[in-house]
């Protein structure tokens, strides 16, 4: 493993996530949610929805509706807008017809209604996790949940909504998520893999990392880790083969870092899923460049580039990669 | 005063023995008849020692200044004294007219040698007149007498020219023993511990006596005369000590020292040499060769010169001798040289000393006139005048001395303009140019003349009277290798030692290497002559600049390189001369050097005025031919190298000059400055006009080389380049360093072209997705509204329509 590793950036992910992890507020509502377990709880009372703050909401809802029945964690609730449309009860179709039918990517549904949406089968039932809408469908007796997963929040639902060939993240897939934030994107991949699978979720931000550790502590099939990504050896007895890696770390020296963490943990003929920012690498080179350039440097540790999308409009100046570890003779596909 | 004065005899011994360790036998048997000295002890320091001293002294820089300051001074004492010449008036038709009268008055006395010596008459006159201009005619009359007197003494000419001038009257013994006195009072001289000093000191005093320099140079004038009339040892030493000193005290000292009796007053010369020496040496050459009347010129020249401080006075003289002098003093400046030569080759052994020495003198009087003239006013002028008399004088044999003269002052000249410094370098350097120009009078270029004589000495070398002038005017120094000539060679050689000296000291030493005859000449040009320059120029190099320095290595080399083409009748000149050049000159090689330094000489002159070049050019082929015809098929051959050897020597004696230039104002000792320093005055001036410093010199160097560019493309350009290019590069050279840090550089990264474009609207499937409508929100959006416009869509209010989850949109690379 990489023992020389300089912590240029300590707060790398930590950084990322911060930013993506609403982090904060979910400290501040958590502190005060977790202070006021139950008292407090009333704020956000209403239930799933109901919380205008959000984040305080969150420890505090999440505490409140803990008791009951558990699953609901509707991080987002506050947050997200949809308070007002989706309303209540169903945001999307409320009323109305909605199907739901499974996307190329096994493990991705698509609701279709007045409007179409990107979805995973929530493996908590009753709850968001950050506010996101949620979508049951009965069929027959069976009530299924489907949480919305917004593009504009996750890339990786940006890579499938832009029409990404394979995500490699599939039910029973073991993932390394590196740069995990929050817990927005991953709690959709632990939709993804469902209970089979596993998500290896690292980050790197405290504060951030307290987000995750809360979506952890609802989904079983996520093992967080708050260390640095670039220094594997620490937490390498935290974790095991995985099949794919998913890198969302923004760091000008990501492909090294997945590169280290896919010499220790991914398979041979494992699949590893990069999102490029080009400003993190070099801001003032052309995007194309720069991807152009970290497609190189992978190809020279072992991990074969077989695609390149970009995330366009979703994100800017984003791309990403897909490729392959150590690609056997044969093409596994 | 007296302490100078005591070190002229001082130095004697070294003098003697120098000559003696230098196997100038006839020379030093010369110098001991008329010194008396007693051999020296092997313990005692020894010429080149002293020299060395001298140049390593603080006080060498000092000089330059008193020099200016005793010429001045010595030019109102002339002024005072030839109050009676007054009549020459400051302006220079009065003095012309006054020269002319003294020319041809002198020119009867001269009569042995007629055209010499009439020539050296009115040319001393003239040139005294021209010279005093400032202090005027008066002193320029004055000096004239002077000197003639001087010289009288020993020669007929030599008494008309005493007779007019007061202080001139005064025996070449007397004014020599003033001189020495008045060296020392100089400063230059007497600070210099060296012989030269003594020389300079000398040759001050003489100027100071009668006008200082005009003294002197009447003195050499005179002693010219009366060399190339009888060769009578004493009087031709006489006057060649005083040439010497004007011109360059070093080699005047030689000179008097090879010259019979001269040797004592030769070696005042010297004293004076620093400042006078070269010109000096030239003047005792051009006296001895071809008469006295070259002598008288030159003498008149240096006077003038040495009046310098006065640049009226050089500007009259020049002019006197363009119109007037021209016609007199080429003559007489080419008798001296050709005649010297002449004189030098029929009389070689006899007179050979006196012969050589008179035309050495000669020589530099034009030097010291050319320097004064340069002093005075712009080198223009004085080209122009140096022009005006070649042209007029033209004739062959003057041509030849003329040439030699030239070719000092062009050494002269170099020095100035290597020095470039002090205006008055500029000044001496002019005048140089123009005493070289009136000795040459139809190369008008001094440069070219003193190269010419230097290169004919050296050529002739052997040849004596010819050579011995050519010699001692190009180099005073040269005329040391000349030494085959009795008192010619004995003062040639002496020269040549002290210029051996000079050079062995700093550059020199290549030069001194090829000591025998012509590195004696090339090293006598610029070393010898300038010796006190060069040695001043040396120093001044050193402490001054690089400039200064490479000015003077490159003028002493082109001056070796003309005397080595002089020479190349005579081999060993050449050798000599190229020894010396090469190690003297750094970028020109022998021959190509000897263009180029001649280009520079001319360039000098030509700068001032364009016409010089194509003058110095005829002049020299003029003078040459004159000088074989008078002086002897090996005059002529001498001759002919001689003008080559000018034209290419004028050039190496420009650069010389420059150096010698520097030397001489540091030195400026005083009158001495006059000689050695208006030769160096010359060359600096030369050097100067173009440009100061070594740029200064190399612009020269190319304007000369534009001018020459007929005569000698290839050394000018060859200067030109070296010049130019050694200061481009540097300068050119620089990257900016400040390049900012990129971790992907664009250019080193090869970009797929199905991924050259990242945008949305690029990506296959674009038209219809899902992220369109988003897409035509975002896509103008920048900075803090793209924020605002993605949190909007971040909360889910976005409707993008229906999903297409059957298309694949992504860029596949090549490997599946």
């Amino acid at each position: 493993m990489s023992t020389g590793f300089t912590p240029r950036g300590r707060g790398g992910f930590g950084d990322r996530g911060g930013g993506r992890g609403r982090g904060g507020f979910g400290d501040r509502g958590g502190g005060r949610g977790r202070g006021g377990f139950g008292d407090r709880g009333g704020r956000g009372g209403f239930g799933d929805r109901g919380g205008r703050g959000g984040f305080g909401d969150r420890g505090g809802r999440g505490g409140f509706r803990s008791p009951d029945g558990g699953g609901f964690r509707g991080r987002g609730g506050g947050r997200g807008a949809p308070r007002g449309r989706g309303g209540g009860r169903g945001g999307f179709g409320a009323g109305k017809k909605i199907t739901v039918e499974p996307h190329r990517h096994e493990g991705v549904f698509i609701c279709r209604g007045k409007e179409d949406a990107l979805v995973t089968r929530n493996m908590v039932v009753g709850e968001s996790v950050y506010g996101e809408k949620r979508m049951s469908i009965e069929e027959g007796e069976t009530k299924i949940e489907y949480r919305a997963w917004n593009p504009f929040r996750s890339k990786l639902a940006a890579a499938i909504l832009g029409g990404v060939d394979q995500i490699h993240i599939k039910p029973g897939s073991k993932v390394m998520y590196l740069g995990a934030a929050s817990g927005t994107t991953v709690s959709h991949v632990s939709d993804i893999v469902g209970p089979e699978g596993l998500v290896y979720a690292v980050e790197f931000s405290h504060r951030s990392g307290r987000d995750l550790l809360n979506v952890a502590k609802k989904r079983t099939n996520i093992i967080p880790i708050i260390e640095d990504a670039r220094h594997p050896h620490k937490y390498r007895m935290l974790v095991g083969m995985v099949d794919v890696i998913f890198a969302d770390v923004a760091q000008p020296d990501q492909t090294r870092i997945v590169a280290l963490n896919a010499h220790n943990f991914l398979k041979n003929g494992g699949h590893f899923v990069i999102s490029i920012k080009a400003n993190c690498i070099d801001s003032t080179a052309p995007p194309e460049a720069v991807f152009a350039s970290e497609v190189k440097k992978m190809a020279g540790e072992n991990m074969k580039p077989q695609e390149q999308l970009t995330l366009e409009p979703y994100e800017r100046d984003h791309a990403v990669v897909v490729g392959i570890y150590r690609a056997p003779p044969k093409d596994k596909k | 005063m007296a302490e100078q004065k005591s070190k002229p005899s001082d130095l004697y011994q070294c003098v003697y023995s120098f000559l003696a360790e230098n196997k100038f036998t006839k020379a030093a048997q010369q110098f001991m008849k008329q010194t008396k000295v007693t051999p020296q002890d092997e313990n005692d320091e020894s010429l080149v020692g002293i020299y060395d001293f001298w140049v390593k002294s603080p006080e060498a820089k000092k000089r330059k200044a008193p020099s200016s300051t005793a010429e001045s001074k010595t030019s109102p004492s002339a002024k005072k004294a030839k109050t009676s010449a007054a009549s020459s008036s400051s302006e220079d038709s009065s003095s012309d007219d006054e020269a002319v009268v003294a020319k041809p008055t002198k020119a009867a006395p001269a009569a042995a040698k007629v055209v010499p010596a009439k020539a050296p008459a009115p040319a001393a006159a003239i040139k005294v007149a021209s010279s005093s201009s400032e202090d005027s005619s008066d002193s320029e009359e004055e000096k004239a007498p002077a000197k003639a007197p001087v010289k009288a003494p020993v020669k007929v000419p030599a008494a008309p020219a005493t007779g007019r001038k007061k202080d001139s009257s005064s025996s070449s013994e007397e004014s020599e023993d003033e001189l020495p006195a008045k060296a020392p009072a100089k400063a230059k001289s007497v600070t210099v511990t060296a012989a030269k000093p003594a020389v300079p000191a000398k040759a001050a005093a003489q100027k100071k006596k009668d006008s200082s320099s005009e003294d002197s140079s009447s003195d050499s004038e005179d002693e010219k005369p009366t060399k190339a009339p009888a060769k009578p040892a004493p009087a031709k030493p006489a006057p060649a000590k005083a040439a010497p000193v004007k011109a360059a005290a070093a080699e005047s000292s030689s000179e008097d020292s090879s010259s019979e009796d001269e040797a004592p007053p030769s070696k005042k010369p010297k004293a004076g040499a620093y400042s006078a020496v070269p010109p000096p040496a030239s003047v005792q050459k051009a006296p001895a060769s071809v008469t006295k009347a070259p002598a008288a010129p030159a003498a008149s020249k240096a006077k003038d010169s040495s009046s310098s401080s006065s640049s009226s006075s050089d500007e009259e003289e020049e002019k006197k001798v363009a119109a007037k002098p021209a016609p007199v003093k080429t003559p007489a400046a080419k008798p001296a040289a050709k005649e010297s030569s002449s004189d030098s080759s029929s009389d070689e052994e006899a007179k050979k000393p006196a012969v050589k020495v008179t035309p050495a003198k000669a020589a530099p009087v034009k030097a010291a006139l050319a320097k004064d003239s340069d002093s005075s006013s712009s080198e223009e002028e004085e080209e122009e005048e140096a022009k005006k008399k070649p042209a007029a004088k033209v004739t062959p044999a003057k041509a030849a001395p003329a040439k030699p003269v030239a070719a000092k002052v062009t050494p002269a000249k170099k020095d100035s303009s290597s020095e470039d410094d002090s205006s008055s370098e500029e000044e001496e350097a002019k005048k140089p140019a123009a005493k070289v120009t009136p000795a040459k009078k139809p190369a008008a270029k001094p440069a070219p003349a003193k190269t010419p004589p230097a290169k004919k000495e050296e050529s002739s070398s052997d040849s004596s009277s010819e050579d011995e002038a050519p010699a001692k005017p190009a180099a005073k120094v040269a005329a040391k290798p000349k030494s085959a000539a009795p008192a010619a060679a004995a003062e040639s050689s002496s020269d040549s030692s002290s210029e051996d000296e000079e050079q062995t000291k700093a550059k020199p030493a290549a030069k001194p290497a090829t000591p025998a005859s012509k590195p004696a000449t090339p090293t006598a040009k610029t070393a010898a002559a300038e010796s006190s320059s060069e040695s001043s120029s040396e120093d001044e190099e050193p402490a001054k600049a690089k400039p200064a320095t490479p000015a003077k290595a490159k003028p002493t080399t082109p001056a070796a390189k003309p005397a080595a083409a002089a020479e190349s009748s005579s081999d060993s000149d050449s050798d000599s001369e190229d020894e010396a050049a090469k190690p003297a000159v750094k970028k020109p090689t022998p021959a190509a050097e000897a263009p180029a330094s001649t280009p520079k000489a001319s360039k000098k002159k030509t700068e001032t005025t364009p016409a010089k070049p194509p003058v110095t050019n005829g002049k020299a082929a003029t003078p040459k031919t004159p000088a074989k015809p008078a002086e002897s098929s090996s005059s002529d051959s001498s001759s002919e190298e001689e003008e080559e050897a000018s034209t290419s020597a004028v050039k190496p004696a420009t650069p010389a000059a420059t150096p010698k230039a520097t030397p001489a104002d540091k030195a400026k000792e005083s009158s001495s400055s006059d000689s050695s320093s208006e030769e160096d005055a010359p060359r600096r001036a030369a050097t100067a006009p173009t440009t100061p410093t070594t740029n200064g010199k190399r612009k020269k160097s190319e304007e000369s080389s534009k001018s020459d560019e007929e005569e000698t493309e290839v050394t000018t350009p060859k200067n030109k380049m070296a010049t130019t290019t050694p200061q481009t590069f540097p300068k050119a050279n620089k990257k900016s360093s400040n390049v900012p840090f990129r971790r992907i550089r664009e250019e080193e990264v090869a970009v797929d072209p199905r991924l050259q474009d990242n945008s949305f609207d690029a990506k296959f499937g674009s038209n219809g997705d899902w992220g369109q409508k988003a897409n035509d929100t975002l896509r103008f959006t920048k900075g803090k509204s793209f924020r605002h416009e993605k949190t909007k869509k971040k909360r889910g209010s976005y409707r993008g329509g229906a999903i297409n989850s059957t298309s694949v949109n992504s860029i596949k690379f090549d490997s599946e």
